[in-house]
C-alpha cells in the first residue's frame, strides 16, 4: 500500500501523552501500564506526594508543593484549584511537545476536579488535541461530589477536543453485584484504559479506510446536549466466527444495552481492525449484522484498518453519542480559539499565555489539528489489545463534547450546567435496567445450550423473570 | 409431468419423531398413507444433543411408519429446525453475455449463484435460496424471464443458511439407520406448504409452528417468502415452568398442560383447583387453575412477543393480508389464538394441514403439520429429478407454485 504522507518525517512521531491526574487519574495510568500502552508518555500529576510515589509511572508532577505541601487537596476543588495554578510551569513542560493529551480524570475530588481545566487549558497551549476521559463518582460518594464532579466535567467540556465521561455507577452492569468495592473501582478504571487504548489505536492505526480525529468528533457530535450520552463498545475475537464473536463482544458492553442504544444514534463510528488475514467477507459479515442495530437513518462512519499484530484477531471498535429525547438541530460550531474565555473566576492572571488573539488562534489551531489524525503512526499499532479484555470493555457511558459550545465569552457556565448535567443523568438513571439475579432454575433445559435473547435467559420460567406470584 | 409416487417425510421434533408416508399424485394432491412416530429423545430444542438416542427413536418412527402405510421407506425429505437457522433477503444479478440478448435458463443458475455470493458467518452452509422476483433490466415483476430479450438479470431470493455441521448431524443420524436423504427442508417452509394456498401466499401470511422445542416462522409476501427462522422456545418450556412452578415432575405437567392448560387469564372460578391424584411415587397436589393458567400465559405471551419483535425488524407484519397460521402441538393450546391475536394484531387461525386427502386423523392434527408438509414440498421439487434437456426449464415451474 501506498501511503503519501504529508509530512513524512513526523509521521512516526505523533507524541501522545496520557496525563493522570488525581488519585483516580493516577489509578488509570498503573492499570494504562499494566495493560500496556507503548509509543505514549505517561505522566501523573497529583497534589498528594504519597500518592505519587506509589505509582508506576515515571514522570510525575506533584502539583500545590506550598499551597498542600504534599497533602492531597482534601476533597476541595479550589484547593485543587490553586495548587494547580502554582504548579502550571511544571505542567508546561511535562506537556511539552505533545501532540495529543489524553486527560484521565476522577471527578468530584479536590485535585482532579480543581486542575482538570487548568491541564486541559496547558495542553491546549502546546496546540496538542485533547481527549479528556472522566469518571463520575459513584452515587453513594454523596451529592456534593457529584455536583462538584459536574461543575467540572462542564468546564472540562469547554477545553477539550473531546470529553468521554464514564458514569461509575452504570459500572455496576458490568460488575457483578456482590464484587467487593474494590473490584467495582477496578472495573472502572479498566473500562477507562481500555477506551484509552481503543481510542488511542483507532487514531494512529494504519487504516485501509482510515478513522480519524474528525470522524471521531462527528460520531460524538452531540454528546454535550442534555439527556445524551455516549456509546462505547470494543470487541476482539478469533477463530473461524470472529467477526460475529468480535462484534457481539462489542455489543455486550453494559452501555450498548446490546445494541439497542444504537437504535437512536445519528452518527455510529465503526472500525474494524485485523491482522492480514482478514477478508473482504468478514467485514461485510461483521457490518451486516450490526446494521441490524441501527436505523436507516443513521449515519455510519465505517473504518478498517490491517494491523499485523492483532495476528488471526478482528477487533471491533463501536462509538457514538446517543441523544435525549430531543433531537435538537445540532450544528458544528468552530471550536472556540485556543480557549477565548474561561470563567472569569477561574482564571488567574497568572494565565497569561493562554489567550492571545482568539481568531488567529481558531486558524492555527484548525490547521494544525485538522491533519493531525491523518499522519499514519508507527507500524505497529495496538498490540495492547487483548482478547481476554474484550470480554469487559465497552462499558463506560462516554459523553463526549466533541466541539467546544460557546465561543463567546461565558461567564457563569456553572449553574446551567449542573441543570443540564441533573437531567442527563436522570435520562441515564431511567435507562438502567435491574440486574437479574440468576436464578438457578432452568429444570430440564439445565444442560441444554442456553436461549439468550436480549440478555434473558429464556430456559428461566418466565413468571420467575417477571416477578409474577405462583403459589 | 409428476407419476403417482411415495414420499417421506420425516421430521425429528424434540417431542416426537414422525415420518409421514404420503402418495404424490400427477394432479398436484397428496394422499396420506400412514403415519408413523416415536415419542423422542436426545433431541433438545429441534436439534439432535444425544446421536444414539435419537438414532432409536428414528428407527422406531420409521418402522411404525412401515407397518402402518405397509410401505417400504428407502428415503426421505428430512425437516430441520433450530434456533441457529435463519433466512434474510438478497439480490442476485447477471449481465447476458454480449453474444446473445435472450435469457437462457443457464443464466437463472447464474443469478441464484451471485445472489448466495454473500456473507453468512463461516460455519454456516446455505439450506435455501428461494426465489421472489426476477428483474429484467430493471424492469419489475417479471415472472419468468426465460426467452425474454434483455442484457441484465437480476433476482431477489430469500436466503436460508443455518450452521452446517448441525444440519449434517440431522443427517447423518438418518443416514445411519439406513435412509436415504433425498433433502433437508426447513421446517416452517414444508409446514407453509400445506397450512396456506396459493392464494393466501399472495395475499401474504404468517405461519408460525409452535412445536415442542422451538417456534419457527415464516413470512410469505406477494407469494414469496419474505422472511424466517426459529426461536428456540417451544412447548417444552411452557411444561418445564410448569413442572417448576408448581412442583410437579415433568410428565405430569405434561399431561395438565394438555390436559388443563389454557392461556386465558380470569376465565376460572375463584379458587378453581385442580386435583391431581395420589400414586405411587406422587403425594398427589391440588392446584389452582389459575396459577396454572398465569403460568402457560406468561410464558406463551412471551413467546408471542419475542416473535413480534424479531418480525417487527422487517415490517412486514402490516401487509399481512391472509393473517397468521398457527400450527405445531402448541396451537391446541386453548385460547393460543386469542393471545396471538392480540399480541400480533392480526386475525389468527388455529390450522392444520389443507389440501390433502387420506389419513384424516394424520393431517387434521396440527402436530404433523410440518411433516406432510415436506411430502407437498418434495412433490412441488419432483419434477426436478427427470433429467434431459427439458429439466432446467421445468424445475423452473413449480418455483412459482411454491414461492
Amino acid at each position: 500500500m501506498i501511503q503519501l504522507h504529508r509530512n513524512p518525517s513526523s509521521a512516526r512521531d505523533v507524541l501522545i501523552k496520557v496525563v493522570g491526574l488525581g488519585g483516580a487519574g493516577g489509578n488509570v495510568l498503573d492499570r494504562l501500564t499494566l495493560d500496556g500502552m507503548p509509543d505514549a508518555e505517561l505522566v501523573a500529576i497529583n497534589t498528594d506526594v504519597q500518592a505519587l510515589a506509589g505509582s508506576v509511572v515515571a514522570e510525575k508532577v506533584q502539583l500545590g508543593r506550598t499551597t498542600t505541601r504534599g497533602l492531597g487537596a482534601g476533597g476541595d476543588p479550589e484547593v485543587g484549584y490553586t495548587a494547580a495554578e502554582e504548579g502550571m510551569e511544571e505542567i508546561r513542560k511535562a506537556l511539552e511537545g505533545a501532540q495529543m493529551v489524553f486527560l484521565c480524570v476522577g471527578l468530584g475530588g479536590g485535585t482532579g476536579s480543581g486542575a482538570a481545566r487548568i491541564v486541559a487549558s496547558l495542553a491546549r497551549e502546546q496546540n496538542a488535541l485533547i481527549v479528556a476521559f472522566a469518571t463520575l463518582p459513584f452515587a453513594f460518594e454523596g451529592k456534593r461530589r457529584k455536583a462538584q464532579a459536574e461543575e467540572a466535567l462542564a468546564a472540562l467540556q469547554r477545553y477539550a477536543d473531546v470529553v468521554i465521561y464514564f458514569e461509575n455507577d452504570r459500572m455496576g452492569d458490568a460488575v457483578a453485584p456482590l464484587a467487593g468495592i474494590q473490584e467495582a473501582f477496578a472495573v472502572a478504571d479498566q473500562t477507562l484504559s481500555q477506551s484509552i487504548r481503543a481510542i488511542a489505536g483507532l487514531v494512529r492505526q494504519r487504516g485501509l479506510v482510515h478513522i480519524g480525529f474528525d470522524e471521531l468528533s462527528t460520531a460524538l457530535r452531540g454528546a454535550g446536549e442534555s439527556g445524551a450520552h455516549c456509546v462505547f463498545g470494543y470487541g476482539v475475537a478469533d477463530g473461524d466466527n470472529r467477526a460475529h464473536e468480535a462484534l457481539a463482544r462489542a455489543l455486550k458492553s453494559p452501555l450498548m444495552d446490546k445494541g439497542r442504544m444504537l437504535e437512536d444514534a445519528r452518527n455510529v463510528l465503526v472500525n474494524v481492525a485485523g491482522g492480514p488475514g482478514m477478508t473482504l467477507n468478514e467485514v461485510q459479515i461483521l457490518m451486516e449484522e450490526l446494521n441490524r442495530h441501527i436505523s436507516d437513518q443513521t449515519r455510519l462512519l465505517f473504518g478498517a484498518a490491517v494491523d499485523p499484530a492483532l495476528g488471526g484477531k478482528m477487533s471491533v471498535t463501536i462509538l457514538s453519542a446517543v441523544e435525549g429525547a430531543v433531537p435538537a438541530a445540532i450544528e458544528v460550531r468552530p471550536r472556540p480559539a485556543a480557549r477565548v474565555e474561561t470563567s472569569p473566576a477561574s482564571v488567574p492572571p497568572s494565565a497569561p499565555p493562554r489567550l492571545p488573539e482568539p481568531a488567529p488562534a481558531l486558524h492555527v489551531v484548525e490547521r494544525e489539528r485538522e491533519p493531525e489524525p491523518a499522519f499514519i503512526p508507527a507500524p505497529e499499532p495496538v498490540p495492547e489489545f487483548r482478547p481476554v479484555e474484550a470480554e469487559l470493555i465497552a462499558a463506560a457511558v462516554p459523553e463526549p463534547a466533541p466541539l467546544i459550545t460557546e465561543p463567546e465569552p461565558e461567564p457563569e457556565p456553572a449553574a446551567p450546567a449542573v441543570a443540564k448535567q441533573a437531567a442527563r443523568a436522570k435520562a441515564v438513571q431511567a435507562k438502567q435496567e435491574q440486574m437479574q439475579f440468576e436464578p438457578a432454575t432452568r429444570g430440564r433445559f439445565e444442560k441444554s445450550e442456553p436461549t439468550i435473547v436480549d440478555g434473558q435467559d429464556l430456559d428461566v420460567p418466565t413468571f420467575l423473570r417477571r416477578n409474577v406470584k405462583v403459589k | 409431468m409428476g407419476r403417482d409416487q411415495i414420499v417421506v417425510g420425516l421430521e425429528i421434533g424434540t417431542s416426537k419423531v414422525c415420518a409421514v408416508v404420503g402418495e404424490t399424485r400427477g394432479d398436484g394432491t397428496i394422499r396420506i398413507l400412514g403415519v408413523g412416530q416415536a415419542p423422542s429423545r436426545g433431541v433438545r430444542k429441534g436439534e439432535i444433543v444425544d446421536f444414539e438416542t435419537a438414532g432409536k427413536c428414528i428407527r422406531e418412527a420409521l418402522v411404525d411408519a412401515e407397518e402402518k402405510s405397509d410401505v417400504m421407506i428407502g428415503s426421505v425429505y428430512l425437516g430441520v429446525t433450530g434456533s441457529h437457522i435463519a433466512g434474510f433477503n438478497n439480490r442476485g444479478a447477471v449481465n447476458i453475455p454480449e453474444d446473445r440478448d435472450e435469457i437462457f435458463d443457464e443464466d437463472f443458475e447464474d443469478v441464484q449463484a451471485s445472489a448466495r455470493e454473500v456473507s453468512i458467518p463461516a460455519p454456516n452452509a446455505f439450506v435455501h435460496s428461494l426465489l421472489q422476483h426476477y428483474y429484467v433490466d430493471g424492469q419489475d415483476g417479471v415472472l419468468n424471464p426465460i426467452g425474454m430479450c434483455g442484457r441484465k438479470l437480476e433476482a431477489d431470493f430469500h436466503i436460508i443458511h443455518g450452521v452446517a455441521s448441525r444440519i449434517k448431524n440431522s443427517q447423518r443420524c438418518v443416514k445411519e439407520v439406513g435412509l436415504v436423504v433425498l433433502d433437508v427442508v426447513f421446517n416452517p417452509l414444508a409446514a407453509a406448504q400445506v397450512v396456506l394456498d396459493q392464494n393466501q401466499k399472495s395475499l401474504g401470511a404468517l405461519v408460525v409452528d409452535m412445536g415442542g422445542g422451538t417456534m419457527d416462522y415464516i413470512v410469505y409476501v406477494d407469494g414469496a417468502v419474505k422472511q424466517s427462522g426459529a426461536l428456540a422456545i417451544g412447548g417444552d418450556h411452557i411444561t418445564n415452568d410448569i413442572s417448576l412452578g408448581l412442583r410437579i415432575p415433568m410428565a405430569k405437567a405434561e399431561r395438565l398442560k394438555v390436559e388443563e392448560g389454557s392461556v386465558i387469564l380470569g376465565n376460572s372460578r375463584p379458587g378453581e383447583a385442580i386435583v391431581l391424584k395420589d400414586e405411587t411415587g406422587f403425594a398427589g397436589k391440588t392446584i389452582e387453575r389459575e396459577m396454572l393458567n398465569t403460568i402457560i400465559h406468561c410464558r406463551v405471551r412471551e413467546s408471542f412477543e419475542l416473535l413480534k419483535k424479531r418480525l417487527d425488524e422487517e415490517n412486514y407484519l402490516q401487509f399481512l393480508g391472509a393473517g397468521m397460521m398457527l400450527t405445531g402441538g402448541c396451537s391446541l393450546l386453548k385460547g393460543i389464538n386469542h393471545l396471538a391475536e392480540e399480541v400480533f394484531g392480526l386475525p389468527v387461525h388455529v390450522s392444520h394441514a389443507q389440501t390433502v386427502s387420506g389419513l384424516t386423523s394424520a393431517f387434521e392434527n396440527p402436530q404433523f403439520t410440518t411433516a406432510i408438509g415436506l411430502i407437498k414440498y418434495a412433490e412441488a421439487m419432483q419434477p426436478a429429478q427427470p433429467i434431459g434437456l427439458l429439466q432446467g426449464i421445468i424445475r423452473k415451474l413449480p418455483f412459482f407454485g411454491l414461492w
